[in-house]
């Protein structure tokens, strides 16, 4: 179910360069909330503006009944949100979208690639999974790295990739994923991904090659957030004629087989 | 409580709110954050004979005041929309009026859409004919600035249906009052207006418009004196019912379009902002009548003093 709250904001702060975390007190989204789904947020100084902004649900305290979100500074936007000081309310839509699978048993050996706010956007599915997860983590810089603390502190084990070669490979970070998707694995992998759309896409083409699967989280600017209006459509396979058809990112996804995707 | 019920060319709607057609899904969407039974009615997304996928992305931008939207009238085509449990089988079960709002590309598609609905009626209002889509390239544009060919796509609907239709008008005239004449004449029992306004914006870094089909629709507050005038200027010029729409988005906008001359209200784009703004609207339409010592709504309908 989808709620509407009007949500005080509990903390706002920088965590880290042009990352900010923020927490709402919005009970009903932190009970109902599924790793990988999303809240859609009027920002309360950005009221000149028609449009909300959608973030991933970067972790829930159902009992607190704390929603927070980890988001970057990009344009009017976030840079309002930014600002905004503690106890403003904002109206939330929540929770949002269709999130990742959360692995029934241990058996499974879920691997996360994630940069940027995908890295937020993967930890309840972390958090959440059976079996600790084994996180790869890309960035272009080791300054741009998010999160990785906390990733720890839930027991995953994170490999890193930096463009530059600050820490960790260098190189991208599908480079990390190679070694799980030979056959020589001792047990199957649930691989899921979020972060820029070329590391998708790089990620989707290896599973692929290596005739697997998984779940990729795909970022499209919207406007209504519930699936009313057709805005932030992706190209999904179909058994139509064409053979493809605009799925709806909001409602159909954001979570997306890496099978179904179509990359033009 | 003043008596908020409209007559609307014979329906009856328990209030003059109603969702704007493409900005409301076909409901469903919805269901969980708007209470349906408080709506006057709800507007659907266009249907045509034919699926269709609608325009390349990035299909809306944001601009100062409103939107632009060229989403090409994505659809799932007459036959999903009358038999899929998402579309009518689930609009049947909604405590509120169902407004259908149809396209085609051609003549023949608007009479096959019609006369479709018109075999499977059950729960549906009326049907609103949009001679007016901006952002469909064969498409309707060209029977929403011509009179003649207005008349005769509204003629050909009313030879296929016995239901209500509404046609609903293009802000990109000269004229409106013939437009609203025009497709009267022809057998429309009522008007909506306006549809979205041709608009263009440029992304100046990368030199590129900031939607893949180049122009689009306005939409949003940036539409609402524009709007008001044409309202006005049609409510005017025939006697049938007038549906106002265009940047809705609080009681006192809604207000406004009533005094102009509209029976009903349209909002739009202001949901997607805040759903629960539809709620608000009814009751603050509401709290206006009782301020103004009015009974009913309908004492405050074309009460513009000019
Ligand atoms: C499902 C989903 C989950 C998201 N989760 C997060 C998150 O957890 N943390 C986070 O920081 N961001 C997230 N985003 C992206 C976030 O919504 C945008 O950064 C935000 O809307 C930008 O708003 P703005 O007003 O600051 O920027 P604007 O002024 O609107 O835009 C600034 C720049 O960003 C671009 N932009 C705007 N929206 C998007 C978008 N959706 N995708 C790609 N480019 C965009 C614009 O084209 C422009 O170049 C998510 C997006 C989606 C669709
Ligand atoms: C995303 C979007 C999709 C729309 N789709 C349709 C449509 O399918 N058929 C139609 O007649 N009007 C459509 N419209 C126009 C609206 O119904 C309405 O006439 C217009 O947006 C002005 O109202 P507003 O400012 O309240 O949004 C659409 C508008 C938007 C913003």
């Amino acid at each position: 179910m989808k709620h509407q709250v009007e949500s005080q904001i509990i903390a706002n702060r920088r965590i880290h360069g042009d990352y900010f975390q923020v927490d709402f007190n919005a009970p009903e989204i932190a009970r109902a909330a599924q790793p990988g789904q999303f809240v859609h947020v009027r920002i309360p100084l950005l009221e000149h503006r028609v449009l909300r902004r959608p973030f991933s649900i970067y972790n829930v305290e159902p009992a607190a009944g704390t929603v927070s979100v980890i988001y970057k500074v990009v344009g009017e936007g976030t840079e309002c949100l930014s600002q905004t000081p503690a106890d403003t309310v904002a109206s939330l839509l929540g929770p949002l979208g269709c999130g990742f699978t959360v692995p029934a048993t241990a058996d499974v050996q879920p691997v996360i690639v994630a940069g940027g706010y995908g890295c937020a956007a993967t930890y309840l599915l972390a958090r959440r999974s059976p079996r600790k997860p084994v996180c790869l983590f890309g960035a272009r810089t080791e300054a741009d790295l998010l999160l990785v603390k906390e990733f720890e502190a839930l027991g995953c084990e994170v490999r890193i990739a930096t463009n530059d070669g600050s820490r960790g490979h260098r190189g991208f970070v599908t480079a990390l994923l190679e070694p799980f998707l030979k056959a020589a694995q001792p047990r199957p992998v649930a691989v899921a991904a979020c972060g820029p759309n070329p590391m998708l896409k790089a990620v989707a083409k290896d599973l692929l090659l290596h005739g697997l699967d998984g779940e990729i989280s795909l970022d499209h600017a919207m406007c209504c957030g519930v699936g009313a209006c057709f805005a932030c459509v992706i190209k999904r396979k179909s058994d139509n004629p064409d053979g493809w058809e605009y799925a709806r990112t909001c409602i159909d996804g954001p979570v997306f087989p890496a099978s179904q995707t179509v990359w033009d | 409580m003043a008596d908020l019920s409209v007559n609307l060319g014979g329906i009856r709607l328990r209030n003059p709110v109603v969702t704007a057609s493409g900005t409301f899904g076909y409901g469903k969407d919805y269901l969980d954050l708007v209470p349906m039974e408080r709506l006057g009615a709800i507007t659907v997304k266009g249907v045509a004979p034919f699926a269709s996928h609608g325009n390349p992305t990035p299909r809306t931008a944001e601009v100062f005041g409103g939107m632009l939207n060229a989403i090409g009238l994505q659809g799932p085509g007459i036959d999903k929309f009358l038999h899929h449990k998402d579309y009518m089988p689930f609009l049947r079960t909604v405590d509120t009026k169902v407004f259908v709002n149809i396209w085609g590309k051609k003549l023949e598609d608007y009479i096959e859409v019609a006369s479709r609905l018109e075999a499977e009626p059950e729960g549906i209002a009326a049907l609103e004919i949009n001679i007016s889509c901006p952002n469909i390239k064969e498409g309707g544009i060209a029977f929403g600035t011509d009179t003649k060919q207005a008349a005769a796509v509204v003629a050909a609907v009313r030879a296929a249906t016995s239901l209500p239709l509404i046609t609903k008008l293009s802000p990109n005239v000269t004229r409106i009052g013939d437009f609203a004449k025009a497709v009267v004449d022809a057998g429309s029992d009522m008007i909506s207006l306006i549809n979205t306004m041709p608009a263009m914006a440029i992304d100046i870094e990368t030199r590129r418009p900031r939607i893949a089909n180049v122009t689009g629709g306005l939409s949003g507050p940036a539409l609402k004196p524009i709007a008001v005038r044409m309202v006005y200027e049609a409510a005017k010029a025939v006697k049938v019912p007038v549906i106002g729409m265009g940047g809705v988005s609080t009681p006192e906008d809604a207000v406004e379009f009533l005094l102009a001359g509209a029976t009903a209200v349209g909002v739009g784009t202001a949901i997607f902002t805040d759903p629960g703004v539809l709620v608000r609207i009814v009751d603050g339409i509401d709290a206006y009548l009782e301020r103004h010592g009015c009974k009913s709504v309908n004492e405050i309908i074309g009460a513009v003093r000019v």
